[in-house]
Order: C-alpha cells, then structure tokens, then sequence
C-alpha cells in the first residue's frame, strides 16, 4: 500500500492545508504518525474526499459532518462483524 | 441518453438555486458512502453527480441547453468510495465497534461469537505483501542478494538461491504487514522475474548456448573463450569439428535439488569471415573432396 506525505496528500486532493489540520485536529481524519510526520493511506484519501462531499455536495455543516462521521464509523463496525459472523458460519458448513 | 433535467427532476426553466437544492436532496439519498450496503447506489449517484456537473455550471449549464454540447460530456470518471475501504477485512484506525458494545456483554450464545469474533479481530495476523523483482540470467543462476525499495519507504534484501527459475516466488517469514497483538507478522512474497539473455537457454538444470567458431578452429581444433552465466570459461574444440558439434561443460549449469549442478551444452556453428576471399575460393576450387561430398544425401 502506497503511503503519502501531508504535502502529496493535499496536492493530490485539492484540500487546503488549514482545512486538512482542522479535520486531523477533530479527528476526523486520523493519518499514520510516524517519526518523518502524517502518513496518509487510500482509505485516508477517500475518508477525507467523503467529508468534501458531504460538506460541498450535500451540505452538511461540521457539526453535521461530525455526527455523520460518528454513526457511519459504528455502522461500519457493525458491517464488518457481520461479515465475520457470516464468514464464521460459512466456513462451519463447509466442515 | 437521459436528459439531465429529468435526472435531477427539474424544470428546464429552474433556477441555480432549485437545481443545487434538487442535486442534494438526490445525493444525501444516493451517496454511496451514505449507502455502504446499496451496491446500485453508486450507479445512480455517478447519473446524479453526472447531470450535476453540467447544470450546476451556468456556463455549461448554457452550452447545453443552446445544444452546443450533449451529455455525454458529463460522466465523472470512476472514483474508489470511502465504503470500499471501510469495510475491508484487514481493519482500520476508524473502525468503531462501540455501535454493538452492548451486544458483547452477558452470557449467551451470540455475546460469546461476537467476542470471540472482536478476540480474533484484536489478534489478526499482518497481511502478506506482494512484490515483483527482475533479476538477470547470470544472477539467476549464481545466486545474489537484491536490495528492494518498498512503497512505504523501507527496504527488504531478498536472498536469491542459486538455480532460481522464472516466476519463481520467494517468501520472507514475517516481513509483511505486521499483524494486531499476538497475531504476528504477514509473510513477503517476492515473485522474481528473469530477463532472458539471449545467448543461454536454459531446460532444466541444463544451459545450452550456440557458440559460433571460425572454420580454421573447427577443422584444426583449438582453445576458445566461452560464455557461461558465472563468468568466461576456456574449452577445446576438437579438430575436424562441425556445425551442430555439441560439447559439453560439466557442472556449468544451475545447481541440482539435492547437490550437484547441470551440465552447459555448447553447440557449434562453423561462421566464415565476411565477403568473398580470393585465397579460399583458390583453395576451395582445388580441393576434390570437397566438391565429391554431398551434405543433402541423407535428404533424398
């Protein structure tokens, strides 16, 4: 997996860097820390291009976002566990 | 084509303000990343998103409607929603499982899969990461120690056995992803490609090579310098040899499962010097045996 700079992160997405400090700051995005600085993943750069949506295409403000945010990441959790539990049960009746 | 006004639900007459209003009201509806399980919802969203682009642009919006240009125009290129990676398997620092916490609590049947489920999770073993190397022929066979750069900056020295063949994939235990708490490490697997040389074949642990020789060394015999794919080596061409002669370089091929190595075949091809030589044709036209023997006699 390919990992970005905070420079090739905002030159690729378009996103101003006060508006990219903000976002980490509300965590909201959560980049890699490493001792060279943010390291940011595809999931980063589509995370941060779904919060651009929801601001400029659909209109919601940042405390909208920020509820927003909070329910998809559980709804994802649980998706996720689903899938688990599906995979879990396929692989018994398989035995 | 839809007509992009139908798509939004407008009238041809509406204004900025009731075609951006119309174009959220539709993409809070169809976002996909608003939609993780609705695997039609990205096809509708791009149509929406589409039909967008061109209306919500008064200037293209103007264009359009003048019939300077069509539609088409508008299709937004394929883009990786956030749901794709969301759900991914390997887990992420946005996962959050608090939605069903309370799921987890107590003593039934479905608390104690669903913990059993968040221990694995907690204790999953790191991906293998995949990468392509392209080694040469001689390297191939002799062995080498390839330093490769990884995406994420690091470096892996990969240890090539001598005898390696084409596609051949090697694996570095635990130099993967790192997995979470006990599950340790994913492997490295490096698939390494062999750029052909164009002067060895290799068939099995047996490397063959045409070895062009003058006709003086082939008729007199003598000592020639031959390429094998560790390095130059001296070899006697017997005399009264000939095209198609194959001698054999013992050991020089790859190495053998279970010791020892293949053999080098070298199969001779009589070259004679460029352009017309006054001195062979005198000699040539001299020489009666020459003219009596005929090399296509087994053909007939």
């Amino acid at each position: 997996m390919m990992k970005m700079t905070k420079q090739e992160f905002l030159a690729s997405s378009g996103i101003h860097v006060r508006t990219l400090d903000l976002w980490i700051e509300q965590e909201w995005l959560a980049p890699e820390q490493t001792p060279e600085g943010a390291r940011f993943s595809d999931i980063d750069v589509a995370r941060a291009r779904f919060i651009r949506d929801l601001r400029d295409d659909i209109g919601a403000n940042d405390e909208g976002i920020d509820v927003i945010l909070h329910l998809l990441d559980q709804l994802h959790g649980l998706r996720r566990t689903l899938a688990e539990l599906r995979d879990d049960m396929k692989s018994r009746q398989g035995d | 084509m839809k007509d992009p006004y139908d798509i939004l639900g407008v009238q041809k007459t509406a204004s900025a303000a009731d075609i951006r209003s119309a174009y959220r009201k539709l993409a809070k509806k169809l976002h996909p990343d608003l939609n993780p399980g609705d695997k039609s919802a990205e096809e509708k969203f791009k149509e929406v998103s589409g039909a967008y682009d061109l209306l919500g642009d008064e200037d293209k919006r103007k264009r359009f409607d003048n019939g300077e240009i069509d539609a088409s125009g508008a299709e937004r290129p394929p883009q990786h929603f956030y749901r794709e990676y969301a759900s991914a398997a390997q887990g992420h620092p946005y996962a959050d499982e608090s939605g069903y916490a309370d799921f987890m609590e107590g003593e039934d049947a479905f608390a104690e899969l669903l913990r059993r489920a968040q221990h694995a999770r907690a204790n999953r073993r790191g991906q293998d990461m995949h990468y392509r190397l392209a080694i040469d022929f001689g390297e191939s066979i002799a062995g080498a120690t390839k330093r490769i750069t990884l995406p994420t900056g690091g470096t892996l020295d990969v240890k090539i056995p001598p005898g390696l063949v084409d596609g051949q994939v090697i694996r570095l235990k635990g130099k993967g992803e790192p997995g979470a708490g006990s599950g340790g490490a994913g492997d490295a697997l490096i698939e390494v490609e062999v750029t052909p040389d164009r002067r060895f074949a290799r068939e099995g642990d047996d490397i063959s090579l045409d070895l062009p020789v003058s006709l003086t060394e082939a008729v007199l015999g003598g000592r020639v310098r031959v390429p094998t794919p560790t390095g130059d080596v001296t070899m006697s061409v017997p005399k009264g040899s000939n095209t198609g002669t194959v001698l054999r370089l013992k050991g020089k091929g790859a190495p053998r499962k279970g010791g020892g190595r293949g053999d080098q075949f070298v199969k001779l091809k009589i070259v004679l010097p460029k352009g017309p030589d006054p001195e062979l044709e005198a000699f040539v036209e001299t020489w009666a045996k020459g003219k009596d023997f005929d090399p296509r006699e087994a053909m007939r």
